[in-house]
């Protein structure tokens, strides 16, 4: 009898720490959780920007237009230089209303000029001046890309300078 | 004839005291079931239901319900087939919603912990370059919607939404568009090479071309009912909680 009371003992401790436990464990767990995510990426394709001009002689007229023959959009502007003795008598005529004068006696086209897309003509009347001399009528372009301003309207900043070597990277 | 004996005092004593504890046990778990159950236990039978969705741009993407005794998920991508039809512009603003639906049964907390990260054209994660460059137009404060600036980081930012929701209910936008920033058009290297005639030549490229920008948007619930331990369990955090349920993380 004493060897059943033994057993009997063990038996209900191990009974009565069991359950402790269980209870212990159940209120540990019992928060009600859930979870769920998503995931994106896209890539970057930079591309360098490149732009051609396109120029046509008609008399004394250069008929002017720029053609944006890279992978992003862009700003263009345009000038011409004809040397000191002709320089001033240089006259820019716009039928398209879309260019403009301004900063560094350049012509701004106003507005972005998208991959594949050509400039509206700007044309450029040259004064010889009634001289017999051989003078040469230089038209340069540029282009920059088009940047965003914090408000997502677009910009352009013909200063840029780029951070060249490993500044563009977390040391 | 063998003389039968009763059990001794101790045995009864020892009886007894299972007894009791056997018995506190079973109130124990009671009072704990009603505990969590008890706010919808006369409405609604499935109280144990907990469920959360993420929606981009007003539409689900991903969710975890659990329903009829089994985890439901679905889980989608971000910003899929964007870029399809249309050049990624640094600088430019894309319409990016992110909110989240209570899609359970039961009133509950939610976060959003995102995760933003460069990778290479080989698929490999490139921590060199810069996470902070993208950037997403966060709609805190006044929405609800807080972060915690102690557990952020330039790779992950963890934003809470304040208020319980209740079963069925989104929050506002955590975010309304996301912008790579235009100062990627600057970071450029350039390679130098010397040839045999002495002209050198400088090849240029964009340091972040080729690169993909990967966002990751995690999303937990966690019940209402018994907030704080709750939060410390599931979320790690301390928060005290207001008379209307709202979060104040400490």
């Amino acid at each position: 009898m004493r060897k059943y009371r033994t057993q009997i003992f063990f038996c209900l401790s191990a009974a009565a720490f069991m359950l402790a436990a269980g209870v212990s464990t159940n209120r540990s767990l019992a928060y009600f959780t859930t979870y769920t995510s998503a995931y994106g990426e896209a890539v970057l394709h930079l591309g360098f920007t490149t732009t051609e001009i396109e120029e046509e002689i008609e008399g004394w007229i250069k008929r002017v237009r720029i053609s944006n023959t890279g992978e992003q959009e862009c700003y263009v502007r345009v000038q011409a230089f004809a040397g000191k003795a002709y320089q001033d008598s240089l006259v820019y005529m716009d039928g398209s209303g879309k260019w403009s004068l301004g900063e560094g006696d350049y012509y701004y086209y106003n507005d972005i000029l998208a991959p594949g897309d050509v400039t509206e003509e700007l044309l450029i009347q040259i004064d010889h001046k009634q001289r017999e001399q051989d003078f040469n009528v230089i038209v340069v372009q540029e282009h920059t890309p088009v940047l965003y301003r914090e408000d997502g309207q677009p910009e352009y900043n013909w200063d840029i300078r780029a951070n060249t070597g490993e500044r563009g990277r977390r040391d | 004839m063998k003389k039968r004996r009763f059990p001794s005092a101790r045995l009864l004593l020892l009886f007894f005291l299972s007894a009791v504890l056997i018995l506190l046990s079973a109130a124990g778990s009671t009072r704990a079931t009603l505990m969590y159950y008890s706010e919808n236990y006369s409405v609604e039978v499935a109280v144990s239901n907990i469920g959360v969705s993420l929606l981009e741009n007003g539409e689900v993407i991903s969710c975890r319900n659990y329903k009829e005794d089994r985890w439901a998920e679905k889980t989608g991508y971000l910003l899929e087939n964007r870029f399809d039809d249309e050049r990624l512009v640094p600088g430019r603003r894309y319409p990016e919603e992110l909110s989240v639906v209570n899609s359970g049964a039961i009133d509950s907390y939610v976060r959003v912990v995102l995760y933003k990260s460069w990778k290479n054209a080989r698929g490999g994660k490139d921590t060199t370059l810069f996470p902070e460059l993208i950037g997403f137009e966060m709609n805190l404060n006044r929405s609800g919607w807080i972060e915690d600036r102690k557990a952020s980081t330039p790779e992950r930012a963890v934003y809470y939404y304040r208020y319980p929701l209740s079963p069925g209910q989104e929050t506002p936008a955590l975010c309304r568009s996301f912008r790579l920033d235009p100062s990627i058009w600057k970071e450029v290297t350039e390679l130098v090479s010397e040839e045999e005639n002495g002209y050198r030549t400088i090849t240029t490229t964009y340091a972040y071309d080729g690169y993909s920008f990967c966002v990751n948007a995690e999303t937990d619930t966690v019940q209402t009912h018994n907030a704080q331990e709750a939060l410390k369990s599931a979320w790690g955090i301390d928060a005290n909680v207001g008379a209307d349920g709202s979060l104040n993380l400490q």
